[in-house]
């Protein structure tokens, strides 16, 4: 009888201790994000989680602010070494927010094509999904490049922007301001090594030329964007003391930055100092929404322009076709199981 | 007292002069590494026809990029214009690549009106069909090589390039976003094509699509009148020169038998310029000096 006693007590006193510690497990991401906030110089802040350079899996669960509802947020960082990866170069992050539609597997690659091309390029797709897709993941890995894959998915309200009011999200927003999370996260402003970050949407065309524009950006820099703003292309203004004193464009030129998503580039230096700018999600006025990041970063006269002083057109905004599928029907005629 | 714009002008002057020459000298280690390894490896030629159009700049520099990975790989523009444009040739000469920059005019009884349909008229036969004759007056039946039409707008995976290089007469592969279906495909049993996957008029001789068939070099030199037909009928284009070239059960299927997408048949929105348009009604349109 006392046996079958003890036994029971051991079990009875174990058994919570396991059902806590399974719990405790499961949520070890928030402790650690918990510490993280707490103590930012804390040198052991990725202690719970192993500290290999290869292929590394991290979970994070995260609490939102109020306004969304809770979000999960994966974070996972694949190291692929590119060829040619040089010290001495400042790296630029790509952040490219992208969306499951049938053109999308056609998009990134021929992007990933471009990139490949540029030295010390680390590529941040955001995808705005529940989940990371396989169809991203295998292409993101085939493709050689150095890469993160994230997703973040937008309400729905927001992610085919169904209010037609003036103050909507704009598309990607909280993608973009994901990648730069990951970038703070990941970064140390105490860092030396050098880049710049650019926003590039999966569906322009980028000159190879640009991106050595961009690589040596101090704070901010621009350079003009063609078949924007009803224009063949829009452009800074820049005087004989080649200093950026306003904005070549049609529509409200008067905006502290009118210039396109894909004509600025950010030291990621300012990105880290300044790690509460972001673009602004609710309440932006439609073309205001770089204005609501640059303007936390930066001045008008601090930008410094490029391309020739501003006089070179190296990214288009092209914008591709929605692809005609009436063949498939209401049930489909083609094999689902094939990718596209 | 020079201004900074002309201490920027000179400095920019210099840095493109290192820029070509980095360029040339790339091109020179690239021809020399072909060389030596890859004496045995058959050329791909690209015959691209191309117009003058907004976008026409951003889709060759766009589409340039996916071909400057591949070995071997001759590309062939036609522009459907009298003459050659400054435009397009710095375009090549600033790509990189092996290139031969050639113009036919589509005849005017052909030619799109703005605002016509682009299926309307057939497009790019002219152009096709000089690349052709190109090859043709300046190539040997002996030399190892396959031809492929790429279209400046469409998508092009890398991999599909290894796919076609091998091309004994003629291969097919499936075609993304095209038909209005997901993809076309032909459909294979047995490692042979048997018969075509495709919505729109199926019953066609070939009904694939212009990117989703790769040509032996030896066979359009063997053969030499075959070429497109420009009087063909909507849709039978590809089957106006593959017809004289090969029977169904001749063809090579790729793509893991043409069960993978890697090509897509992607097409550009034409750009708004309704800004643009009314600032050229008052006579203050943008700077035509700056290229776009």
């Amino acid at each position: 009888m006392p046996r079958r006693r003890n036994l029971l007590t051991a079990i009875l006193i174990v058994l919570p201790w396991t059902i806590l510690l399974t719990i405790w497990h499961q949520n070890s991401g928030v402790f650690y994000l918990a510490i993280q906030r707490k103590e930012p110089d804390n040198g052991t802040k990725r202690a719970p989680i192993n500290n290999s350079h290869s292929k590394e899996e991290q979970g994070v669960c995260v609490h939102q602010e109020a306004i969304l509802t809770q979000q999960f947020i994966k974070l996972e960082y694949i190291y692929i070494r590119p060829p040619q990866w040089s010290q001495a170069l400042p790296t630029i992050y790509v952040i490219t927010p992208t969306y499951t539609r049938p053109v999308q597997k056609a998009e990134l690659t021929r992007l990933s094509n471009t990139f490949l091309h540029v030295q010390n390029l680390h590529w941040i797709v955001v995808e705005d999904s529940p989940r990371r897709t396989s169809l991203v993941a295998v292409l993101l890995e085939k493709s050689g490049l150095n890469f993160t894959h994230l997703n973040m998915q937008s309400p729905k309200s927001v992610k085919l922007g169904l209010t037609k009011s003036s103050s909507r999200t704009p598309r990607g927003t909280m993608q973009r301001n994901l990648g730069l999370r990951w970038l703070r996260d990941k970064l140390s402003p105490n860092d030396s090594s050098e880049g710049v970050v650019y926003f590039a949407d999966d569906d322009n065309t980028y000159s190879l030329e640009l991106f050595e524009e961009m690589r040596f950006t101090k704070k901010v820099s621009v350079w003009p964007v063609a078949f924007v703003g009803g224009l063949r292309y829009e452009s800074p203004k820049v005087n004989t003391a080649g200093k950026v004193v306003g904005w070549k464009t049609v529509f409200d030129p008067n905006r502290p930055f009118a210039i396109d998503m894909a004509g600025f580039a950010i030291n990621v230096k300012l990105i880290l100092k300044k790690s509460s700018a972001n673009f602004q999600l609710y309440g932006v006025k439609g073309g205001y929404q770089e204005t609501s990041l640059l303007r936390e970063l930066v001045t008008l006269t601090e930008l410094e322009p490029k391309a020739s002083n501003c006089t070179k057109i190296l990214v288009w905004h092209t914008r591709t076709e929605k692809p005609v599928l009436i063949n498939e029907g209401r049930n489909g005629f083609t094999d689902p199981r094939v990718e596209v | 007292m020079k201004s900074a714009n002309e201490l920027v002008r000179q400095k920019d002057q210099k840095v493109l002069h290192l820029q070509t020459e980095v360029k040339k000298l790339q091109k020179q280690l690239k021809a020399e590494e072909e060389e030596a390894d890859g004496q045995l490896l058959p050329t791909i030629y690209a015959i691209t026809p191309t117009y003058t159009r907004l976008v026409q700049k951003a889709e060759l520099v766009r589409v340039s990029q996916t071909f400057l990975h591949i070995k071997r790989f001759h590309w062939i523009v036609v522009e459907d214009a009298l003459n050659r444009s400054k435009t397009v040739a710095d375009i090549l000469a600033q790509s990189g690549l092996v290139y031969t920059h050639l113009s036919a005019p589509t005849p005017t009884v052909y030619k799109l009106k703005e605002n016509e349909p682009n299926w309307l008229k057939p497009r790019g036969v002219a152009q096709r069909n000089l690349g052709i004759q190109w090859l043709r007056e300046n190539r040997e039946l002996s030399e190892e090589a396959v031809v492929y039409f790429a279209d400046d707008d469409n998508t092009y995976s890398l991999k599909l390039f290894d796919e076609m290089r091998w091309t004994k007469h003629v291969s097919v592969w499936p075609v993304g976003l095209v038909g209005g279906l997901r993809f076309e495909r032909p459909v294979v049993e047995n490692g042979k094509v048997v018969r075509f996957y495709s919505a729109w008029n199926p019953n066609r001789p070939f009904p694939i699509d212009m990117a989703g068939f790769a040509v032996a070099l030896q066979l359009l030199l063997a053969n030499r009148e075959a070429k497109f037909n420009i009087i063909a009928e909507r849709g039978y284009m590809e089957s106006s020169l593959l017809q004289s070239l090969v029977s169904i059960e001749e063809l090579e299927p790729k793509a893991d038998n043409c069960n993978k997408v890697l090509v897509w048949h992607t097409r550009t929105e034409k750009p708004k310029m309704k800004q643009e348009d009314a600032l050229l009604k008052q006579g203050k349109g943008s700077d035509i000096h700056i290229e776009v």
